[in-house]
């Protein structure tokens, strides 16, 4: 390879592996767990692993799309919003459309859940694609244009519920863990895994994620490469609202129903999950295992300090303040290197 | 001189913004195998002009010709397939991709089967063919697994050229290739130039470098104020007549012969 050519090859392969972006989350994660149980022995349990993964599930969900829209130079506000109202569409097309209530219980309610998660995807694509519109064709930024549909998705799942969330059929042990003996993690999460890597590896590997890439590296080149930026956007927010809206059927599976309020606040929860993941708000830079264990850290510290006995209004602040150390770190990275 | 048929011609073209006239009847032809120079001042209408001849923008008025044939791009795609290939100006590559990415963004080659159907890429075969393409060209060629923003400018721009006349088929469109390059290396870009002439390209080479453009060019054209002003080969100017055309010290001479 053309690599022989380095005089020091050890020494750099040990610099990249050790300055590699997910080595260092990974053993921050690691760090913050040894750390939380020297507080709080108890916090080294399948509970806890149980309690830290069936969080992490549904904002990982937003994260993943975020951190496509992220890479591609812009900004997803309204996932948030499309996650609460997914819910609620979720909810209103099983219980009110089809009927079914929440006496509907265990594997009888597996029919009307998967016309609920069918629902709240096409939701989630709808307003992804409302997203598309705006920013493509109406040439508003994102940052603008997804805080509109933020506000208006947060409005219309209060609307449509009436305010208080709509109860329906659900089956509990599909977001429980499998065994609370050995294995946190539940068919849910278990579902979310499998399509945040499928997600991951289109991002990594193949065309859609290297346009990706290319748009928010620089958006004149791509075009110029024959990329269609606009069609190609347009994909990316369908994508991160039909994962949005994944999520909000994920949330409904939690809640047992489909609730306006459940989105409040939770894209900057994903933000947070992309930017400790390393992902650049200028675009162009991320990747999503930075993201899953970003996400992970940051449900890793809530739960940490919960136990710890930590007042729960300090968790917001030291995810603030994990923000803004993610952030000052990757400017500091890349100062160096301009060096 | 080893010139064939012209390969690419523009007549006519037109092309406001509002109420500016960036360009008014401009007529530009280029032979396969020829280098045409194109250079005027600032607000000349050069930008104007190459984005038209790359697809960018579509002209008010006129025509546009390929090996004879009419011909008009709803966008730079079009004219890319049609193997119409524009080097623009310091903004070509993308920084957080590698050389390799670069060379094929837009013409990425999937794996086999399934997967490839997929669009998943096949990255070894694109480094591979990257490097072999680059050196192809003339190009001295960096890691082509190496992202590009860790290059030199010089690097950039060869890598930005080898892609563009490595692909392209029938027209090279070079929009100041040589700005911010040392001595060496817009020699390096030079050489690369007249490989492009020795394929049978027509290359169209903007630039401000007036030595570079009596240098490697067959035929100049000049543009002032959004009008063709002068059409004459190289042999005809020196660096004073030249300037003095852009300038417009000297007055312009009708196309007749055009």
């Amino acid at each position: 390879m053309s690599s022989s050519q380095q005089p020091n090859l050890r020494l750099e392969r040990f610099k990249a592996v050790a300055g590699n972006q997910n080595s260092i989350l990974l053993s921050v994660l690691i760090a913050l767990a040894i750390i939380f149980t020297l507080a709080e022995p108890l916090f080294f349990s399948v509970a806890t692993a149980g309690n830290i993964l069936t969080d992490w599930g549904s904002i990982v969900l937003l994260a993943a799309g975020q951190t496509l829209v992220i890479i591609s130079g812009g900004i997803d506000l309204s996932v948030g919003g499309t996650l609460a109202i997914s819910g609620v569409t979720s909810a209103w097309m099983m219980s009110v459309v089809l009927g079914f209530d929440t006496t509907t219980s265990g594997s009888d309610a597996h029919p009307p859940l998967m016309i609920g998660a069918v629902t709240a995807v096409i939701t989630g694509i709808l307003v992804g694609l409302v997203n598309g519109f705006l920013i493509t064709k109406l040439r508003i930024v994102p940052f603008v244009a997804t805080l509109s549909t933020m506000g208006a998705t947060l409005g219309f799942a209060i609307i449509i519920s009436n305010g208080m969330p709509i109860g329906g059929p659900n089956d509990f042990s599909i977001i429980s863990p499998i065994n609370r003996d050995w294995m946190p993690l539940s068919w849910a999460v278990i579902g979310v895994i499998v399509i945040v890597t499928i997600v991951g590896l289109f991002l990594h590997k193949s065309r859609f994620g290297l346009h990706t890439y290319a748009i928010g590296s620089n958006p004149f080149a791509a075009r110029a490469a024959g990329i269609n930026v606009e069609r190609h956007l347009t994909k990316i927010y369908a994508l991160a609202g039909g994962l949005a809206g994944l999520a909000g059927f994920y949330v409904y599976l939690r809640l047992g129903a489909g609730s306006p309020s459940s989105g409040t606040m939770r894209e900057l929860d994903a933000i947070a999950a992309v930017v400790i993941g390393g992902a650049a708000l200028m675009g162009g830079v991320g990747r999503m295992l930075g993201t899953v264990i970003g996400a992970l850290i940051l449900f890793t510290v809530q739960s940490g300090l919960i136990m710890a006995g930590v007042a729960p209004d300090w968790k917001k602040v030291v995810v603030a303040v994990l923000i803004a150390a993610a952030v000052a770190a990757q400017t500091l990275k890349r100062e160096n290197r301009q060096r | 001189m080893q010139m064939g048929e012209v390969i690419y011609e523009v007549k006519g073209v037109s092309k406001r913004y509002g109420s500016v006239v960036a360009l008014e009847g401009a007529n530009l032809k280029v032979h396969a195998g020829e280098v045409v120079g194109l250079v005027g001042d600032n607000g000349a209408g050069k930008s104007t002009l190459v984005k038209v001849l790359s697809g960018a923008h579509m002209p008010d008025e006129g025509e546009i010709f390929l090996d004879g044939q009419k011909v008009s791009w709803a966008n730079p795609r079009q004219a890319l397939e049609s193997g119409i290939e524009t080097l623009y100006q310091d903004s070509g590559l993308a920084p957080h991709l590698t050389v390799s990415k670069n060379v094929f963004l837009g013409r990425e080659i999937t794996k086999p089967g399934i997967l490839g159907k997929l669009g998943f890429l096949d990255s070894k075969a694109m480094e591979e063919k990257a490097h072999a393409d680059l050196e192809r060209v003339g190009i001295a060629v960096p890691a082509s697994n190496r992202p590009v923003n860790q290059l030199s400018g010089g690097q950039k721009q060869a890598v930005a050229i080898g892609r563009a006349v490595a692909w392209a088929r029938k027209v090279i469109i070079l929009d100041e290739p040589t700005n911010h390059l040392g001595a060496r290396q817009a020699g390096e870009v030079l050489q690369v130039i007249k490989e492009a002439k020795r394929k049978g390209l027509g290359v169209i080479f903007i630039s401000h470098t007036l030595p570079h453009v009596l240098e490697v060019t067959d035929r100049i054209v000049v543009l002032r104020l959004g009008r063709v002003v002068r059409d004459a080969p190289t042999s005809q100017f020196t660096g004073d007549t030249l300037v003095g055309t852009i300038t417009g010290t000297i007055q312009a001479i009708p196309e007749d012969e055009v």
